[in-house]
C-alpha cells in the first residue's frame, strides 16, 4: 500500500508542475513537427529525413537547432507541438506536417502567431485561405494531377479509368482534382471506389472495377494500400494500365513490390530521386542514403529543397519569424527537384513528373515532365 | 407494524460529531492544488502551456460524462467519442456555416448528441456487456463515414476550417488564459452538477444498477430507465466538451470522431475516477499532459507513455484517487456517520391494481395456474398451479433442480413463463418486467445474498424506499439535504432494527457476516411493503438461535397480512413457519398440503429418498 500511495503521487504530483517547452537558446531554431506514427508514418518519416539532412547541411556554417515532434495524425496533437515549437523565441520557421487536416488546424494559430510553415501536404483547401505564413514545397493535387491525368489521356489513350481512392483527405482532395480534370476531357470513370486506409484485400475492388468494363486504374492511394492493389492486380493477372498517385514513388513502397509487379504501372510524383539525373542529386540520394540508410522519396526531397531555401534565407539575413516569411515569399530558390516560387498563395512548387516501371527493377524512369500554372 | 423486540445499538450511542471523510478530504485537497495550479498557469505559462491545459479541461468535462455510463451505470459504451464529434460538427457547421456562435449554438451541440443517444438508445441498450460495447463502437463507425463521405456538407476527411474562436454574449474569448479560464469554468460547473446528480439517492440506484443488477431489479428499480439517464447525461457532456473543443481548436475533422478519442476518454476515467468528478480531472491532467513531457523522448515518447499508464492500472486498479482515498482512509480512520433515528413505516395507500375491490381484496395474493417453463430441452415448470393467500406463508420445497428457484423467477419476472398465468391480488401480471412486478408489490430474497458491498446496510435497505421517486429531476432539485434520502433512511433504520440489524446499519454490506446480510436482504424487501414475499432459502446459513430469530420475525409479517412463499430444504425451520407446503420434482407439482400432510407423503419421500420401499421408519 506504502509503495502504491508512492506511486500514486508520483503520477498524480507531475500534473501539477508546468509543461517544459524547448530550452531557449541563442542559436535560431526550426522545430520539424511531421507525422512519425499512424497511417502516414513512412511519408512523415521521409519528409523528417529530407528536413532534418537539410537542418545538418545548413549553408555558411549555421548552426540551426532542430527539435522533432511526431504530431501522429490528430489535429489536436499538431497544434499541441505548433504551440510548444513557438514557445522558443528563436523559431523562425516550422517544418509543418503533411496531414491536410493537421494543416488546417495550425493556419489560424500560424496566423496568428506570424510563424512561416513549410510543409509537403498536397490538400489543395492550406493555400486557399489567403493564410500568408504557409509554403508548400510539394506540389498541389492540382499540378500532380494534372500530371496524372494527362499522362493517361495524352499518352496512354485511356477513355474508360476506374477511379480507386482513399477516404482520408489525401485522396478526397486528389479525387475531386482528377475528376474535375477527366470533366474535362469529356472522360467519365466507368468505376469509382473510396478505400479506407485499414483496407487490406484489394481484389474485390479491382473485379468491381474490371466487370465495369474499366479500360485503366486510376489510383489515387496511400504507399502502403497502392502497393496491395498492384500485388492484388498482379496476382489476379489483370492486365490494366494503372496510373497511380506519388505513393507509389515511394521507395518504401517500391520495396513491398516485385519488379514484375509493377510491369504495367506509371506514378505521379513531384520529383524522382532514385532516378538520379544529375549529379547534384546523385549526391544527396548518397548522403541521404548515408544518413538514414534508406532511398529518399519525393517527400523527403521536396521537404529537403523548402527547408534548404529558408536556411539559405536565414544565412542570407532572415533571422525573425517575420523576415523569412517575406524571404519565402518573394525569393525564387533553385532547389534538386525543381525551382520553387510562391504563386502569391504560398504555393511553391508548380511541376510534377510521371514515372513509369519496366517491370524488371524497382527503379523507376521519368517518362514525362509536367509544369502547370 | 409490530415485531419482536431486539437488543440494539441505539442511534444515540453513536457519535454525533461528523468531520469531513478522508475521502472528501482527498478530493478537497486535490481541487485546491487544481485551482491553484490553473490560476498560477493562467499568470505565468506561456501559450503552449495554457493551450494543453484547456485541452486538458475539454477532455476533463468530456470523461465527467462518461463518468455517467462508464461508472455509474457501468456500461462499456465506445459511442462517447461519437457524442463529442457530433457536438463539434453541429457547433463547427453552425458557426462556419451559418455565423451562430457558440453560445447560441450550444443547444444544438448538446442536444443533437442527446437525441443520437435517445435514437440508439432503444435498440443498444438492451444489450449486455460486450454486445453493448460492439454495438457502440459500429453505431460510432457509422457516424465516423457519414463525416467522411457526407462531403458536401461536413467537407469530408478534410473537415472544415475557419472555425471562429468561442464566443459568449457576444465577447469572443481569445487563446491562451481567457479560454483557459473559460474552459475550466465550464469544467466546474459540470463537475459541480455531475456531483449533485450521482451523491444521492440516483448515485445509489446506479450503484445498485451496476453492482447487483437482480437485487434492483427485485426492489423495483427501473434499471432501463437508469441508464437510459445515465447514457443521455454522457452524450450531454461529450456534446459540450465536443462544442468547446471546436472552437478551441478551430477546425473540424473526422479526427473527433475516431476511435483514440474514446480510448483517451477510456483512459482518463479508468487511471482517473470512474465515478468521482475530481478523478476525470486528475486524470485527464495526467492524461494530456504525459505524452507532452515525454516529447523530448521523440521516437520513444509513445512506449514511455505506455509504459506509465500501464504502471498505474497495474499499481493503481481502484484508479489514482480511489487509491489516494483509501491510503487516506487508513491513515484517517473516519468518525462514524451517526445512524438516523427509526422511523416506522406508514401503511401503504392503494397500490396498483391490487386490493381496489373488495372482489380482489378477497382474491388469493398469488394465483399461479398452469404455469410452464422450459429451458431447450429440459422442463423446468411443467403445468404448476398453486395459490397463497393474505397472511399465508406456503412452503416450497423439493430436491435440487425441481424448479423451486425457476418458479420464484418466474412469478418475481425475472424469467418469463412459456404458458400459464400469474396473478397478484387477482391482477394478471404474467410477463411484466421484474421492477413492475416489484412495484406491484411482490419482493424476493435470492438464494445468495444479493447486496451492494460498498454501501452501508442503511442504504442498501433505503435505496427500495420509494424508487418511483428517483431520477434526475428529483436529484437536481434536492439541497444540501434530501428529504426523501432521510426519511427513507429512517425508515431503513426502522427495518433493520426490526430485523435485528441496527448495529450493522452503518457498516458497508461487504463487511457483514452472513446471517446479518440475510437480514439487511431481508428487511430491503420488506422496504418494499410487499403484498407478497418471496424468499429463496432465507435460512441457509443461519445457527440455530439466528434461525428461530428469523422465524420469529417472519410470523410477525404475516400477522401483518403479507402473504410468504418460501423455498427451503431446511425442515425444522419451514415446517413450523408455514401453514401449507408444496413440493415439485422436475418441474411439476407432486404434493401439496398441511406440512404433515407433504411430509408424509409417499411420492415426496420417493422425490428425496428414492423409492419408499428403501425407507427407514425413523
Amino acid at each position: 500500500m506504502r509503495k502504491a500511495l508512492f506511486l500514486s503521487l508520483a503520477f498524480a504530483m507531475p500534473s501539477l508542475l508546468p509543461l517544459s517547452g524547448p530550452a531557449l537558446a541563442a542559436d535560431p531554431s526550426i522545430p520539424v513537427l511531421v507525422p512519425i506514427t499512424g497511417f502516414l508514418a513512412v511519408e512523415g518519416k521521409s519528409q523528417r529525413n529530407g528536413a532534418v539532412l537539410a537542418l545538418t547541411q545548413a549553408p555558411g556554417g549555421l548552426k540551426v537547432r532542430h527539435d522533432v515532434s511526431d504530431t501522429g495524425t490528430s489535429p489536436e496533437v499538431a497544434v499541441n507541438a505548433f504551440e510548444r515549437a513557438i514557445d522558443d523565441r528563436n523559431t523562425v520557421a516550422v517544418v509543418a506536417p503533411m496531414l491536410g487536416t493537421q494543416m488546417l488546424a495550425l493556419l489560424p494559430v500560424a496566423l496568428q502567431a506570424k510563424m512561416p510553415m513549410l510543409t509537403m501536404s498536397g490538400t489543395a483547401a492550406i493555400t486557399q485561405q489567403g493564410n500568408p505564413y504557409v509554403f508548400r514545397f510539394f506540389p498541389d493535387d492540382h499540378v500532380t494531377k494534372t500530371a496524372q491525368v494527362r499522362f493517361a489521356v495524352e499518352e496512354r489513350k485511356i477513355a474508360k479509368p476506374a477511379l480507386i481512392y482513399q477516404t482520408t483527405a489525401y485522396g478526397q482532395s486528389g479525387r475531386e482534382e482528377i475528376l474535375k480534370l477527366l470533366k474535362a476531357r469529356n472522360i467519365t470513370p466507368v468505376y469509382q471506389d473510396a478505400l479506407d486506409v485499414s483496407q487490406k484485400d484489394m481484389t474485390a475492388v479491382l473485379a468491381k472495377a474490371q466487370a465495369a468494363g474499366a479500360d485503366s486504374l486510376l489510383v489515387h492511394l496511400h504507399g502502403g494500400p497502392t502497393a496491395l492493389l498492384l500485388k492484388a492486380a498482379s496476382t489476379m493477372g489483370l492486365k490494366l494500365p494503372i496510373i497511380a498517385g506519388s505513393g507509389l514513388s515511394q521507395p518504401s513502397t517500391l520495396a513491398l513490390l516485385e519488379p514484375a509487379e509493377l510491369a504495367t504501372s506509371c506514378a505521379e510524383t513531384g520529383s524522382s530521386p532514385i532516378s538520379a539525373e544529375t549529379p547534384e542529386m546523385q549526391k544527396f540520394v548518397a548522403d541521404y542514403r548515408k544518413a538514414f540508410d534508406q532511398d529518399p522519396d519525393a517527400f523527403a526531397l521536396g521537404q529537403y529543397d523548402g527547408t534548404m531555401m529558408a536556411l539559405q534565407a536565414l544565412a542570407g539575413g532572415a533571422n525573425t519569424p517575420d523576415k523569412m516569411t517575406k524571404a519565402l515569399a518573394s525569393t525564387t530558390y533553385k532547389g534538386l527537384a525543381m525551382t520553387y516560387k510562391s504563386n502569391g498563395k504560398g504555393d511553391m512548387a508548380h511541376s510534377a513528373v510521371v514515372i513509369c516501371f519496366d517491370g524488371k527493377s524497382r527503379v523507376p524512369t521519368i517518362a514525362k515532365h509536367y509544369d502547370v500554372n | 407494524m409490530t415485531m419482536p423486540a431486539t437488543p440494539t445499538l441505539s442511534p444515540s450511542a453513536v457519535p454525533v460529531r461528523q468531520r469531513p471523510s478522508p475521502a472528501m478530504l482527498v478530493n478537497g485537497i486535490i481541487v485546491v492544488l487544481l485551482g491553484l495550479y490553473l490560476v498560477w498557469s493562467g499568470m505565468a505559462a506561456g501559450n503552449y502551456t495554457l493551450r494543453v491545459l484547456s485541452i486538458a479541461g475539454i477532455y476533463a468535462l468530456l470523461a465527467i460524462g462518461y463518468q455517467f455510463i462508464f461508472g455509474h451505470a457501468g456500461a462499456l459504451a465506445l459511442s462517447q467519442g461519437t457524442f463529442m464529434g457530433v457536438g463539434a460538427y453541429a457547433s463547427g457547421i453552425l458557426a462556419v456555416n451559418y455565423g451562430v456562435p457558440f453560445d447560441l449554438a450550444l443547444p444544438i451541440s448538446v442536444g443533437l448528441p442527446v437525441l443520437l443517444a435517445l435514437i440508439v438508445a432503444a435498440p443498444v441498450l438492451r444489450l449486455e456487456t460486450h454486445y453493448f460495447a460492439l454495438a457502440t463502437l459500429i453505431i460510432s463507425q457509422v457516424v465516423l463515414l457519414i463525416a467522411i463521405e457526407w462531403i458536401s456538407f461536413t467537407g469530408g476527411a478534410n473537415g472544415i476550417g475557419g472555425v471562429p474562436p468561442i464566443r459568449i454574449f457576444s465577447v469572443t474569448i481569445p487563446p491562451g488564459w481567457p479560454l483557459l479560464a473559460t474552459v475550466w469554468g465550464f469544467v466546474a460547473l459540470g463537475a459541480l452538477l455531475a456531483w449533485q446528480i450521482a451523491r444521492g439517492r440516483l448515485g445509489q440506484a446506479w450503484a445498485c444498477v451496476r453492482t447487483a443488477p437482480s437485487a434492483a431489479a427485485a426492489i423495483g428499480l427501473d434499471a432501463s430507465r437508469l441508464r437510459l439517464t445515465a447514457f443521455l447525461l454522457s452524450a450531454a457532456y461529450a456534446g459540450f466538451a465536443g462544442s468547446l473543443y471546436v472552437h478551441a481548436l478551430r477546425v473540424i475533422s473526422p479526427d473527433v470522431l475516431s476511435f483514440p478519442i474514446i480510448v483517451s476518454c477510456l483512459t482518463i476515467v479508468v487511471v482517473g475516477s470512474r465515478l468521482r468528478p475530481v478523478g476525470a480531472l486528475l486524470g485527464a491532467l495526467l492524461i494530456i499532459l504525459l505524452p507532452e513531457w515525454f516529447r523530448d523522448l521523440r521516437d520513444y515518447y509513445l512506449l514511455a507513455y505506455g509504459c506509465i499508464l500501464l504502471l498505474v492500472v497495474v499499481i493503481a486498479p481502484a484508479g489514482l484517487l480511489g487509491t489516494l482515498e483509501l491510503l487516506a482512509g487508513q491513515l484517517l480512520p473516519a468518525s462514524p456517520s451517526p445512524a438516523p433515528s427509526p422511523r416506522p413505516l406508514e401503511p401503504l395507500a392503494v397500490r396498483g391494481a391490487a386490493v381496489k375491490t373488495s372482489e380482489a381484496a378477497a382474491a388469493p395474493v398469488l394465483d399461479v395456474s398452469r404455469l410452464c417453463c422450459s429451458f431447450g430441452g429440459v422442463r423446468a415448470v411443467d403445468d404448476v398451479s398453486l395459490r397463497v393467500m393474505a397472511g399465508e406463508a406456503l412452503g416450497l420445497i423439493g430436491p435440487n433442480g425441481s424448479g423451486k428457484t425457476t418458479l420464484v423467477n418466474l412469478v418475481s419476472g425475472f424469467y418469463v413463463p412459456d404458458s400459464g398465468r400469474i396473478a397478484l391480488c387477482g391482477e394478471n401480471i404474467t410477463g411484466r418486467s421484474s421492477y413492475r412486478i416489484a412495484r406491484a408489490g411482490v419482493a424476493r430474497t435470492f438464494q445468495t445474498v444479493a447486496l451492494v458491498e460498498d454501501m452501508t446496510a442503511l442504504d442498501n435497505v433505503s435505496i427500495a424506499r420509494d424508487v418511483n421517486r428517483i431520477g434526475l429531476g428529483a436529484a437536481l432539485r434536492v439541497g444540501l439535504r434530501d428529504p426523501v434520502q432521510t426519511r427513507a433512511r429512517e425508515e431503513a433504520a426502522f427495518l433493520l432494527e426490526q430485523m435485528g440489524a441496527a448495529d450493522a446499519m452503518m457498516r458497508p454490506a461487504g463487511s457483514l457476516p452472513y446471517g446479518v446480510r440475510r437480514r439487511v436482504e431481508i428487511a430491503r424487501a420488506l422496504a418494499v411493503q410487499p403484498t407478497l414475499m418471496l424468499l429463496d432459502e432465507p435460512a441457509a446459513g443461519l445457527n440455530e438461535t439466528e434461525q428461530s430469530d428469523l422465524a420469529q420475525r417472519l410470523r410477525a409479517l404475516l400477522k401483518q397480512g403479507t402473504a410468504l412463499l418460501v423455498i427451503e430444504h431446511n425442515m425444522s425451520f419451514l415446517a413450523p413457519l408455514v401453514d401449507r407446503m408444496a413440493c415439485l420434482d422436475a418441474g411439476r407439482l407432486i404434493a401439496e398440503g398441511t406440512p404433515q400432510h407433504v411430509k408424509s407423503d409417499a411420492r415426496v419421500l420417493e422425490a428425496y429418498l428414492g423409492t419408499a420401499s428403501e425407507l427407514v421408519p425413523a
